[in-house]
């Protein structure tokens, strides 16, 4: 049996104010794994408890409770700490260094060969967008420059475990587009990355399971393919609908919304068949049939709401 | 090892290079350079007044201004020692380097030791520049300094580490200003229940206050100024036992109170303030 990269096991957290002030309750009973190789998004409105999860996985902050292993070691082992790469919520930076100064302090700190640490680096900083920048000061960088930096000096010492927390913030369209190609790219090298987001669409094309957390506790986990999962519902276009026909989709428990050009009726798979072929006999042209799919964002506000998901 | 070694040595550099770019050690030297050229002025123009005849009172005036001086550059040591080593870990935590730091493979204790080391470096860099000036002004009186080097070197270098030991032990619990004035107050402290030149005649207060004494840092054993002096007259000649021995205790003292330090650090929530 292969050790998970991640494994969270009734975690619980709350945070104490001295002198027995408010206590508040960060996580309960927290329980996920993320195996080698996957990419897991880890989804939740703002103080839900992705940060506090994340601290603790990397031992910055201890837990009350629960059981918890980083790529097989306890939180803040340094052989665990060795293969794993971190990107903070607003990487920060020392201002006084410039992008390669700062990854070559980095580079020191994770053990890179000094005879290998000047390539890689320079190839870091070119797979982030930043050559020609190497140079300049972090103080002088844009918020979306630091956050590449911050990505860069996570892939230092190649390793196998990524943990980003909003690794896109800051970062404009094409920005975003880098990184998702960056994290897709460690994808098919195999590596697994743990991904703290709050941008849903881009979270449903990378990763392959999601765990979604409100006030502290896991609300939902699972792949994507299960959390997105509707039934086997269709999508069926079609330029006209006969009246006939929509009064017996009723009966059929179908849903159908017109538009100016068309025509979409979502129905049970079951009907589908029977369906196109009542819209060829009454003149219709079917334009497109498909599977119905979950958006994350609607599961998202199913499970979460509020409207934090931006 | 060697990584381990190359790991202390950028966080210690880093460190160093944070505090010559920090505004207010900037300010704060700027000032303190302001304050000894004042202070110097007269010492280059009692020099250009002294004759034959007023030449022993000359001399006596001259030397108190000197040691006057040096005190002062002695006392903003302890200082700085203490404010570079309180804010070495907090502003890490307030901009939230740290936790980038901490994902690297670093033990907490590194880390700290890390920061300690910097510390360390930039209170080398203040001794060399107290020794120079203790030179400098010697020359300017017209004296000469007769102690061995490593004696003004080493000795005011324990004593900052002591202090910097303090500052960031206290500095893992609380706000760092806090920490910079109980390190501070814990010197006055220690200096006040020092063995004066009039006995304590209660026997219950010279328990109290020996007690103190051994607990406190007595950084005024490790002061220079009980071995030497620029003025010639008061030069005293120490043996080797001594000098190691009172070395070893301000040593001790300094890792100690940083085991402390580490210890404490261990325990606290790493997050950006």
């Amino acid at each position: 049996m292969t050790v998970p990269a991640l494994e969270f096991v009734d975690v619980t957290k709350t945070y104490r104010r001295w002198l027995g002030g408010q206590q508040v309750a960060a996580l309960s009973r927290v329980s996920f794994s993320v195996a080698e190789g996957e990419v897991c998004a880890f989804l939740g409105p703002n103080g839900a408890g992705k940060t506090t999860s994340i601290s603790i996985l990397l031992g910055f902050l201890y837990a009350d409770w629960g059981r918890i292993r980083v790529l097989g070691f306890e939180p803040g082992d340094v052989r665990a700490k060795r293969r794993i790469g971190f990107v903070p919520e607003n990487f920060a930076f020392y201002k006084h260094l410039n992008a390669e100064k700062l990854l070559q302090f980095h580079a020191r700190l994770a053990g890179v060969a000094e005879e290998n640490a000047i390539t890689l680096i320079r190839d870091l900083i070119a797979k982030v967008g930043l050559s020609g920048y190497d140079k300049l000061k972090i103080g002088r960088y844009s918020r979306g420059m630091v956050q590449r930096l911050g990505i860069a000096q996570s892939l230092l010492g190649d390793p196998e475990l990524l943990i980003l927390d909003e690794p896109t913030s800051g970062l404009d369209p094409s920005g975003r587009k880098e990184v998702r190609d960056v994290i897709l790219s460690l994808k098919a090298a195999g590596k697994t990355i743990f991904l703290s987001s709050h941008l849903l669409s881009e979270v449903e094309q990378i990763c392959d399971q999601a765990v979604i957390i409100d006030r502290g506790r896991v609300v939902r986990a699972g792949t994507m393919k299960t959390l997105l999962e509707t039934g086997d519902q269709v999508e069926i276009v079609a330029t006209t609908l006969p009246e006939e026909l929509e009064a017996e989709l009723g009966a059929w428990g179908a849903t159908v919304k017109r538009s100016a050009q068309n025509v979409s009726i979502v129905a049970s798979g079951a009907r589908k068949r029977e369906i196109v072929e009542r819209l060829w006999l009454g003149g219709s042209d079917v334009l497109r049939l498909n599977p119905v799919k979950g958006s994350l964002e609607d599961l998202y506000m199913k499970l979460v709401g509020k409207g934090d998901a931006a | 090892m060697k990584l381990r070694t190359i790991a202390l040595r950028a966080m210690a550099t880093n460190t160093f290079g944070i505090f010559l770019r920090d505004k207010l050690l900037i300010v704060f030297g700027a000032l303190f350079v302001c304050v000894i050229l004042l202070m110097m002025t007269p010492l280059l123009t009692l020099r250009a007044r002294t004759t034959v005849s007023n030449m022993e009172g000359m001399q006596t005036y001259v030397l108190g201004v000197v040691s006057a001086i040096m005190y002062m550059v002695s006392g903003a040591g302890s200082l700085l020692a203490a404010w570079a080593a309180a804010d070495a870990v907090a502003s890490e935590m307030k901009s939230g380097t740290i936790l980038a730091v901490m994902a690297r493979p670093v033990k907490r204790w590194e880390f700290l030791l890390g920061k300690y080391l910097g510390v360390l470096m930039l209170m080398a860099c203040y001794v060399i520049m107290m020794f120079g000036l203790s030179y400098l002004l010697a020359w300017m009186g017209g004296q000469r300094v007769l102690a061995a080097s490593w004696m003004l070197l080493t000795y005011p270098m324990v004593r900052y580490a002591i202090y910097a030991a303090i500052a960031m032990a206290v500095a893992t619990v609380v706000h760092p200003v806090l920490s910079w004035v109980f390190t501070l107050l814990l010197g006055v402290a220690a200096m006040l229940v020092g063995p004066g030149e009039e006995p304590i005649t209660s026997a219950a207060l010279r328990w109290l206050s020996t007690g103190w004494y051994y607990l406190l840092p007595s950084t005024q054993f490790l002061s220079e100024d009980r071995f030497l002096n620029i003025k010639q007259a008061t030069l005293r000649q120490t043996g080797w036992a001594e000098h190691f021995l009172t070395l070893t205790y301000g040593v001790d003292y300094a890792l100690v109170v940083l085991l402390l330090a580490m210890w404490s650090f261990h325990y606290r929530s790493l997050k950006r303030d």
